[in-house]
C-alpha cells in the first residue's frame, strides 16, 4: 500500500513527463482498436459481397457444368435435392443459366441469362436488394427483366426500356422474345454489371425451351454451420452432382481474402512495434532521468525488488489511465465507422477487386474483440518496453547512480 | 470450337450454302488449261471460288442440321444478288416462320419474326452459330480468294465412288489472314468440279470437312444438290443443305436487300 501511494505520487510529481508517456499509449492504442475494427470491416465486406450477392456459399451443379458450361447439363431432379435442403433447414434456390444476345435499339451485347425462381432466391441472395434503379422480378410479370449497370449503360436502356434477347434454344430453333427491364442492379460482379440479364424463371424456360430441370443450386450455411461440413452433408444427398463451395469455386477469390487477412496481420504487427518503440522511449526517458533518485532508494536500502515493483506500479498506473482513454477516444470512432463509414465512391466509385464490385462505403466490423486484442496486446508490449529499463534501475549501484549526471 | 475467325474457301462455300448462292457453272466461259500447265491449279481454285458467287439467284433449300442434342430441319427461301447481297428466310417450321438473315456488303442482320424486331449481329454474336448450324456468322460474311491467300499445289490422283479425282493441298501464306493452315480440295478429274474439301488448322488436325453431292444440271448448269459440313471432331454432328428449287440470273433490285425491306417482309 505504501508503494502503490509512492507510484501514485511519483506519477505526478513529473505530470508533464507522464501525460507525455499516456497520451502516446492511448493514442495507439486508439488507432490500434480503430485499425482491427476497419480490417475487421474490409475483409467482412468482400466476402459478405461474394456470398450474399455474387454466390451463395456453396453451388451445386450437373457433374460437367462447371467446367464446360451447356445448356445441355442439367439438375435432372432439383426437386429432390431441395426437399432434402429445405428439412435440414439450409436455404437454397435454383437458378438456370443460358447465353445469348441483348439488343435494343442499334446496340447489341452478350449476355449471361439468369433465370431465378423469385421466392426462393430472396433466401440465398441479396441480389434482389442491390436494384438501384426501378424494382426486382416479380413473378407475374414474367416479361420484365432485371440488368446490370453496365450493360443498362452499353445498351442505353432506363427502366421501362425494351431488351430484345436472342439465344439459340435448347431445341435448337432461335429463342427471341421481347422484355421490358424492371429494373438495374447497382455493382454486382463485373461479369453480371456488364451481361447479367436475370429473369422470372418461367420466362427463362419459354424462351431456351427448357421445361425441367436446373443448372445450379445456390445454398446457404446456417449462421453457426462449417463451410466444408456443410458441402459435404449437401455432397453426400446428391452424390452425382459437383457440390462446390464459394472457396473452390473462386480461388483466386478466396486466396485473395486469406492474404488480405495476412496483409492485415502483417500491418498489425509493424504499428504493434511501432507503438512498442514509442512506449519504450517514453519508459526509457521516465527511468533514466530518475537514475539519481533510484540511487538513492537504493543507498536507503531498498531492494531491488522493490525498485522494479515501484517501476511495474507507475507503468500499471500510467498505462491503466491510458487504456480508459484510448479505449473511450475509439468507442465513438468505431460507432461512426459502423453506422457512417468512410465513403470511397468519390475517388473510386464502382471499385472492382477481382471480379467483385465492392460497396464503396468503407464500414468497421467491430467486435468485444476489436477491442480486447489490441488491449491485451498493447499491455504486454508495456511490459516488454519497461522491463528493460525497469532492471537497470533495479541494479544500480547506489553509488554510481548517485554520481550520475 | 474455334470457329470465330475462319474464313477462307470454306466461306465461299458456307456462303453458297446458306445463301443459296448456288455452284454457276464455272466451265462455261474460260478455256480450261491443261493439268499440266503451270496456272492449272489456281485456275481451278478460282472457278470454284466463283461457282459459289453468281450474278443473282433465287432458290428454295432445306437444311437439316444435326447435333448431339437434337436435329432440326428447316426450309429456307433465299434470294442473292452478286457477292455482297443476300437474304434468307425462314419457311418451315411455324415457330419460327419469317425468321430471316440479311447480308449487305459486310454487315448482317437478322430479322426476327417473333418480336418484330430486327438486330444487327456484331461482335460477340458474330462468332456463334447461325441458325443453330454448324456455321456461324462470321462464315457468312467473311470471304476470301483460295489463290490469294494459299500457295496451291496439285499433290495427288485418285478415285473416290469410282470417279478420277486430282487432289490439291492449300498451304496458307505466312501472310495471309486465314485461320486455316492447311485446306484439301478433292476435284473430279473430267468435271472440275468440287467433291470434298478438308480444312486443317495450324497445327495440322482436320477440323472440317465440306461435300458436295448430287450434282444436277438446272439452267444448263451443274450444280451440287446437297452440301453437307461435318466438323470432325468424332461427335458425328453435321449440317446439310439441299437445293430443292433455283433459278439465276434474276432480276433483284438492291432494295431488297435492305433493312426496310426487312422489316417489311
Amino acid at each position: 500500500m505504501k508503494s502503490l501511494t509512492m507510484a501514485w505520487r511519483n506519477v505526478w510529481r513529473n505530470s508533464r513527463r507522464t501525460l507525455a508517456a499516456i497520451a502516446a499509449t492511448s493514442l495507439g492504442l486508439w488507432a490500434m482498436i480503430v485499425y482491427s475494427g476497419m480490417a475487421a470491416g474490409y475483409l467482412g465486406r468482400m466476402e459478405r459481397h461474394v456470398l450474399d450477392v455474387e454466390m451463395g456459399d456453396i453451388q451445386v451443379h450437373h457433374a460437367e457444368y462447371v467446367k464446360t458450361p451447356s445448356l445441355y447439363d442439367r439438375i435432372e431432379d432439383p426437386d429432390a435435392l431441395l426437399a432434402s435442403l429445405d428439412e435440414a433447414g439450409l436455404p437454397a434456390a435454383p437458378r438456370l443459366l443460358g447465353s445469348g444476345l441483348a439488343a435494343a435499339g442499334d446496340s447489341s451485347a452478350g449476355v449471361s441469362l439468369i433465370g431465378v425462381d423469385v421466392e426462393r432466391d430472396g433466401a440465398v441472395s441479396l441480389v434482389g436488394k442491390s436494384v438501384t434503379a426501378g424494382h426486382w422480378l416479380d413473378p407475374s410479370a414474367p416479361s420484365e427483366v432485371v440488368i446490370g449497370r453496365k450493360l443498362a449503360k452499353m445498351l442505353n436502356l432506363d427502366v421501362g426500356g425494351e431488351l430484345v434477347v436472342l439465344s439459340q434454344a435448347a431445341d435448337g430453333s432461335t429463342a427471341n422474345d421481347l422484355y421490358t427491364v424492371g429494373g438495374i442492379l447497382g455493382g454486382v460482379s463485373d461479369a453480371v454489371d456488364r451481361g447479367g440479364v436475370y429473369m422470372v424463371e418461367d420466362a427463362f424456360r419459354e424462351l431456351m425451351v427448357v421445361p425441367d430441370g436446373t443448372h445450379e443450386i445456390i445454398v446457404r450455411r446456417t449462421p453457426s454451420g462449417d463451410l466444408d461440413a456443410t458441402a459435404n452433408q449437401v455432397r453426400a444427398w446428391a452424390p452425382e452432382l459437383e457440390t462446390k463451395t464459394w472457396r473452390e469455386l473462386k480461388p483466386t477469390l478466396a486466396s485473395m481474402l486469406d492474404s488480405a487477412a495476412g496483409g492485415m496481420a502483417a500491418m498489425f504487427v509493424i504499428v504493434y512495434a511501432a507503438i512498442g518503440i514509442v512506449i519504450l522511449n517514453a519508459m526509457l526517458m521516465a527511468v533514466f532521468e530518475r537514475v539519481r533518485e533510484f540511487g538513492v532508494l537504493k543507498a536507503i536500502g531498498v531492494s531491488p525488488r522493490g525498485v522494479l515493483a515501484l517501476i511495474y506500479l507507475e507503468t500499471v498506473i500510467q498505462t491503466g489511465i491510458a487504456i480508459v482513454i484510448g479505449i473511450g477516444l475509439a468507442i465513438p470512432a468505431n460507432w461512426y465507422m459502423t453506422t457512417k463509414g468512410l465513403d470511397l465512391s468519390a475517388s473510386m466509385g464502382g471499385l472492382s477487386v477481382m471480379g467483385t464490385t465492392m460497396d464503396p462505403v468503407w464500414r468497421s466490423a467491430v467486435t468485444v474483440d476489436t477491442y480486447v486484442q489490441p488491449t491485451v496486446a498493447l499491455v504486454i508490449i508495456v511490459l516488454i518496453a519497461v522491463t528493460y529499463p525497469a532492471l537497470r534501475a533495479a541494479f544500480i549501484k547506489p553509488i554510481t547512480a548517485m554520481r550520475h549526471q | 470450337m474455334n470457329e470465330l475467325t475462319r474464313r477462307s474457301l470454306l466461306l465461299g462455300a458456307a456462303t453458297t450454302a446458306a445463301c443459296a448462292l448456288l455452284p454457276l457453272s464455272a466451265l462455261a466461259a474460260a478455256p480450261r488449261p491443261s493439268p499440266e500447265s503451270p496456272g492449272f491449279a489456281a485456275w481451278v481454285m478460282d472457278q470454284i471460288d466463283d461457282m459459289h458467287r453468281g450474278s443473282s439467284s433465287h432458290g428454295v433449300l432445306s437444311m437439316t442440321v444435326k447435333t448431339e442434342n437434337w436435329t432440326r430441319n428447316l426450309t429456307m427461301e433465299s434470294w442473292s444478288r452478286g457477292e455482297d447481297y443476300s437474304l434468307i428466310r425462314i419457311l418451315a417450321p411455324k415457330k419460327e416462320k419469317g425468321t430471316a438473315t440479311l447480308k449487305a456488303k459486310e454487315d448482317l442482320f437478322t430479322f426476327l419474326a417473333k418480336t418484330g424486331r430486327t438486330i444487327k449481329v456484331s461482335g460477340a454474336m458474330m462468332g456463334s452459330s447461325w441458325m443453330g448450324s454448324h456455321m456461324n456468322n462470321n462464315d457468312l460474311v467473311k470471304a476470301s480468294r483460295m489463290a490469294d491467300d494459299y500457295s496451291i499445289a496439285l499433290t495427288g490422283q485418285g478415285t473416290l465412288g469410282g470417279v478420277a479425282q486430282y487432289v490439291f493441298t492449300l498451304t496458307a501464306k505466312p501472310d495471309a489472314a486465314v485461320v486455316w493452315g492447311k485446306i484439301e480440295v478433292t476435284v473430279e478429274q473430267e468435271s472440275l468440279l468440287p467433291t470434298r474439301q478438308i480444312f486443317y488448322d495450324e497445327d495440322g488436325t482436320a477440323m472440317r470437312a465440306l461435300e458436295f453431292s448430287d450434282y444436277k444440271e438446272v439452267g444448263g448448269r451443274k450444280l451440287a444438290g446437297v452440301i453437307t459440313i461435318r466438323p470432325l471432331d468424332g461427335s458425328g454432328e453435321f449440317t446439310r443443305v439441299t437445293y430443292d428449287s433455283i433459278e439465276f440470273d434474276v432480276d433483284l433490285p438492291v432494295s431488297m436487300f435492305t433493312v426496310q425491306h426487312l422489316k417489311a417482309l
